[in-house]
């Protein structure tokens, strides 16, 4: 203090301060009662403001900090489905027909792209340049993964070292891409059995919600055809997954975190044989090509089926044209599949491939459906098997009342003696058969439509209820039928005549043409029946499952053989005229079977279709053959179809004996020039 | 003690004339003093933990920063301590000149960084003038309203010191920085609270802010007259109205919030708070340090931080009632509110209870011309007290 007391006694100014122009005694500065209060009303406004931040701050820290916990682990935390590697498809035998490969694919995770219109623009397009994917194909993922932000966008499977290492380079560029493994499906045997083992593709938005209750999510594989389809819970495995913890970039900081394993999925073993399937498909080929020889030149299409007579296990499914299913791995181009005639522009000029004719064929049987004809009229004894009837060049209902009755021809005009059931069968009489149709047209009433009943009872007109894929049910025309199809609104101008059931519907449906429809899995079906005596069997592709450490896995068998209820003795005789078919020289497959070295039975078919194809429209024959071998205890049923190949003994009973041929291991010769039907 | 009539005068002055800085030091106020260096300490703490990660392999490149400038802020503090506020007074035409001058500078050689030109480059430090602005547009207009001190009743007054001030507020939005703008309009009005202006002028005054601010926001745009940008406008209608807000706009509030909720009580720790160590919250050095913070820390190293800033408000109002002038306590006045505004928008903005704008918090953010104008400033408050405690000492 005593320093201050010496300044005290300074002069109280030197220079006025500017702007206080009069230089005078400025009142002195006291704090004022206003200031103080207005201070007082500052201080109140800071308290204020404090309070509200410390109650927030309370709020958001004490009352709810658990659950922006939560939230912010929910940030930062990713978890990764990781794919389950499908399983293998091996034939009877072990060999590999379906296995996977190994990829890596780009991945995409929309949210955490560029919220800037722009620059998310800008980003997409250069995946696009990188991956080789159309930027359309891209936003329609992107599109679909609307509202599941934690699945990502499968950009392209299987990307190409080059495309990998340039997104790893430039991974700060790409901001929501990534990569995943993955595998692909590797069908090393190419086009084989196409369409009986199926394809594999991501899971549709439909597909989603009627399976979501097996467990599958957006951006799963699945199988959308044959045995990929049907077994596909067999083969899917259970995806496993990673945590991981991710930066806002979704870019992944350190290693995983908690792994899931993924379990792969279980090993397929088909009945199918590769061997005996490859040469069904050449078999199916030069069939083809022997009907185009023959001047066919329609003949396009066509399938081979064939079965264990005993259990119904296929052992091989022919179905011609096919494709390469390999377009289905990895990234699906368009361009590629309409190569293949997947897409519906090239379907048809391509004839069809993806069809499995085998199964959704539907084809007039002919020749072949007439021992149906024949044990149903045995069994409603409206026929001796071995009493006579006359084979001739021509028939006509004895209901026909018209002046000029409908001539029914024979396909030989010429013949013209007594012949029995065997015989009629092996040498294919059109007029016995149409005498047994003339005479299921006149049974009384309340005996209903036997033939059509029997047919129903072998398993035409309904599916095989196999594990094959979806089929046709075909059609087995009955007078209901008739009532029902052709109304007045379906058929103008002709219902009234169309809706009866008339001679000619009983006469042409005897030698199974007009309105019967089959499919060769059906057809294939029947003759198993005669081959084993009388048992129905479900056409079956599954043979066993193992798990990848090699346990079986319980399946459900296929369902057992059903009696069908024929007389053994009908279907002895039936069995006869079949032998006599392939063995005696007027049999309508002498030709082809009668020098095999293992005795085969079997029917040749030549059924009429009215077929439209580019430029022409007309009827064309379809080429058949059925029979089965050895004779008396058969080991397999074979049966095929040549779309338009003319006759059955010409182009379809060849394909068969080469199937034989590769069954038996034997080398086949023809017997004889092949002759007819 | 005795005291004689005209004797406080003559001391007073007598002490004016001469640098006695050691009845300055004496009178400091320690408790501010005390207040400010903790908020610099928890500051670089904050900063320590907040930016570990965000340069990989160089945990303590901010922190390293932001020590130099807590260094040069010191002495910035230092000095503005050391200097009597009464030269500012006298000067305050070329205070003022000068702030609109570097202000206006920007706007010739500035650097523009997120679509806003704040910036001058000054070779290894990036400076932005209109920080250092807050303080000196202080003590320049607290210089024009104290000359008119007898004439604050009347409407000229507020008008002209209103006018005055809207220059550097008009230049701070055109840069644009809305937030920073709004910092200079809430110490114009309380240099004028303090000053004495009427009740009368400050209700017309609070009734224009509210017009202006419904017409930029709601009747503007409506007759096609946009005066703010569109992110501006959007961040505020954001906060008004929640549910209307797009994702985008909603993004940084929604990953502050849970990053300032998901702390807790005793904090998740530098390593676990993955808000800010995995980027998910943006700016979380500068802008939205007090999430960071918090998510670190939690409620207690919060809190902690709130105390100090409670600390410093509260001394600094006291400034106010002890300042040796009018002069001195209107500075003090704007000092203290601007450091108030700006710690309740951008703590209230991390919290969701305030708009989102551009402002630094306080001695916190990363930012060089932020720390040492806002330790300036604190000097200049030191300043104030002292030489109202000294005075007042002499009174006695």
């Amino acid at each position: 203090m005593a320093s201050a007391t010496t300044e005290r006694e300074r002069p109280r100014r030197r220079t006025a301060p500017p702007g206080d122009g009069e230089g005078a005694a400025a009142p002195p500065y006291r704090v004022t009662q206003r200031l103080t209060l207005r201070v007082a009303v500052l201080g109140v406004l800071v308290l204020v403001v404090f309070a509200a931040l410390f109650l927030r701050l309370w709020a958001l820290q004490v009352l709810a900090g658990a659950k922006y916990v939560d939230q912010a682990q929910a940030n930062s935390y990713r978890t990764l489905r990781v794919q389950a590697p499908r399983g293998p498809i091996l034939d009877r035998n072990g060999r590999v027909l379906v296995l996977n490969e190994p990829a890596q694919a780009v991945l995409l995770w929309p949210n955490d792209l560029p919220k800037v219109y722009t620059a998310r623009y800008a980003e997409l397009t250069r995946i696009a340049r990188v991956t080789r994917v159309p930027l359309y194909e891209i936003a329609a993922g992107i599109k679909r993964r609307l509202g599941d932000p934690l699945t990502p966008v499968v950009v392209r499977d299987a990307a190409s070292t080059a495309m990998l290492t340039y997104l790893a380079e430039h991974e700060s560029e790409f901001p929501g891409v990534g990569v995943g493994r993955t595998y692909i499906r590797h069908y090393p045997y190419h086009s084989l059995a196409a369409q009986l083992l199926g394809y594999v593709g991501e899971i549709s938005s439909n597909e989603l919600q009627t399976d979501a209750k097996l467990g599958y999510v957006a951006g799963d594989e699945i199988g959308q055809s044959g045995v990929e389809s049907t077994y596909d819970t067999y083969l899917r495995g259970v995806a496993g997954s990673e945590r991981l913890h991710v930066d806002s970039h979704g870019r992944p900081q350190g290693s995983v975190i908690q792994t899931v394993l993924a379990k792969p999925g279980h090993r397929l073993r088909l009945t199918l044989d590769l061997k005996l399937q490859q040469a069904a498909e050449k078999a199916l080929q030069s069939g083809i090509q022997f009907a185009r020889n023959n001047g066919q030149w329609a003949a396009s299409g066509g399938a081979i089926v064939a079965l264990d007579p005993n259990d119904g296990s296929v052992l091989a499914l022919a179905s011609s044209p096919t494709y390469e299913p390999s377009v289905f791995a990895g990234r699906v181009s368009l361009r590629a599949l309409a190569d293949q005639g997947l897409t519906q522009k090239t379907a048809q000029a391509k004839n069809y491939p993806s069809l499995d004719r085998a199964l959704v064929g539907t084809y007039p049987p002919g020749s072949v459906f007439k021992p149906v004809t024949a044990l149903a009229a045995m069994q409603e004894h409206i026929v001796a098997p071995y009493a006579y009837l006359p084979c001739t060049g021509s028939y006509s209902s004895r209901y026909d009342k018209a002046k000029v009755p409908h001539q029914f021809h024979n396909w030989d005009p010429n013949v013209n003696q007594q012949m029995d059931l065997p015989t009629a069968l092996a040498y294919s009489c059109d007029t016995y058969f149409y005498q047994l149709g003339d005479l299921f047209y006149g049974l009384p009433k309340d005996r209903g439509q036997p033939l059509q009943k029997w047919a129903d009872a072998f398993g035409f007109g309904s599916t095989t209820g196999s594990d094959l894929g979806p089929e046709a049910p075909g059609l087995v025309p009955t007078s209901g039928w008739r009532l029902r199809t052709y109304t007045p609104k379906l058929d103008p101008c002709c219902w009234a005549v169309d809706s009866l059931w008339k001679p000619g519907d009983s006469i042409q449906l005897a030698i199974g043409q007009k309105d019967l429809l089959v499919t060769p899995l059906q057809m294939a079906r029947f003759y198993a029946v005669i081959a084993n005596g009388g048992k129905l069997v479900t056409p079956h592709i599954l043979m066993d499952v193992e798990n990848q450490n090699g346990a079986a896995v319980p399946v459900a068998a296929p369902p057992a053989p059903k009696p069908v209820g024929v007389d053994p003795a009908a279907l002895q005789v039936v069995r006869q005229g079949l032998w006599e078919g392939t063995h005696l020289p007027f049999g309508t497959s002498y030709g082809v079977f009668g020098k095999f070295p293992v005795s085969i039975a079997g029917k040749t078919g030549t059924a009429e279709k009215v077929v439209t194809l580019p430029g022409y429209k007309g009827l064309q024959n379809q080429s058949w053959w059925c029979g089965y071998g050895p004779t008396n205890d058969a080991k397999i049923v074979v049966c095929v179809v040549i779309e338009n190949g003319g006759h059955g003994g010409t182009a379809a009973a060849p394909a068969a004996m080469q199937v034989f041929a590769r069954f038996f291991h034997v080398k086949a010769q023809l017997a004889a020039p092949i002759h007819s039907d | 003690m005795l005291e004689y009539a005209g004797s406080q005068r003559t001391g007073l002055q007598a002490h004016r004339e001469g640098v006695a800085l050691v009845a300055v030091l004496r009178s400091i106020d320690w408790l501010l003093l005390a207040g400010v260096a903790g908020l610099v300490a928890v500051g670089l703490w904050a900063v320590k933990g907040v930016t570990r990660f965000d340069f990989p392999g160089h945990p303590t490149y901010y922190l390293d920063r932001q020590i130099l400038y807590a260094a040069v802020g010191g002495l910035a503090l230092i000095i503005a301590l050391v200097v009597d506020p009464d030269l500012y007074r006298r000067y305050w035409r070329a205070v003022f000149g000068s702030t609109v001058g570097l202000i206006a500078i920007v706007f010739v050689v500035g650097r523009a960084a997120r679509g806003s030109t704040r910036w001058i480059n000054v070779g290894f430090f990036t400076f932005q003038p209109s920080e250092f602005g807050k303080l000196l547009c202080v003590l320049a207009l607290a210089g024009f309203i104290a000359e008119r001190a007898r004439a604050a009743n009347e409407v000229r007054t507020t008008l002209r010191t209103l006018g005055l001030g809207a220059i550097p507020v008009v230049l701070v939005f055109a840069q644009p920085d809305l937030g920073t703008a709004l910092v200079y309009l809430a110490a114009i009005a309380a240099m004028l609270f303090v000053c004495g202006t009427p009740w009368k002028h400050l209700t017309a005054l609070g009734a224009v802010a509210v017009l202006v601010a419904v017409g930029v926001l709601w009747a503007g745009p409506a007759v096609g007259v946009d005066f703010l940008k569109g992110y501006q406008k959007q961040r505020l209608t954001c906060f008004t109205r929640p549910a209307t807000c797009p994702v985008d706009a909603r993004y940084n509030v929604e990953q502050s919030i849970a990053a300032v909720g998901s702390g807790e009580v005793n904090g998740r720790g530098v390593q676990n708070a993955t808000q800010t160590r995995l980027d998910f919250l943006p700016e979380h050095h500068t802008d939205f340090v007090f999430a960071s913070f918090s998510e670190q820390r939690g409620f207690v190293g919060a809190s902690l931080l709130l105390a100090l800033y409670l600390l410093v408000l509260w001394r600094g109002l006291r400034v106010v009632t002890v300042a040796r002038d009018l002069y001195s306590a209107i500075v003090a006045g704007g000092i203290v509110i601007a450091l108030l505004f700006q710690i309740f928008v951008n703590v209230g903005m991390t919290m969701g209870i305030a708009p989102i704008t551009g402002i630094p918090l306080p001695f916190v953010s990363v930012g060089g011309s932020s720390m040492i104008a806002n330790l300036a400033a604190m000097g200049v408050l030191l300043a104030v007290h002292a030489r109202g405690r000294a005075a007042r000492s002499y009174r006695r």
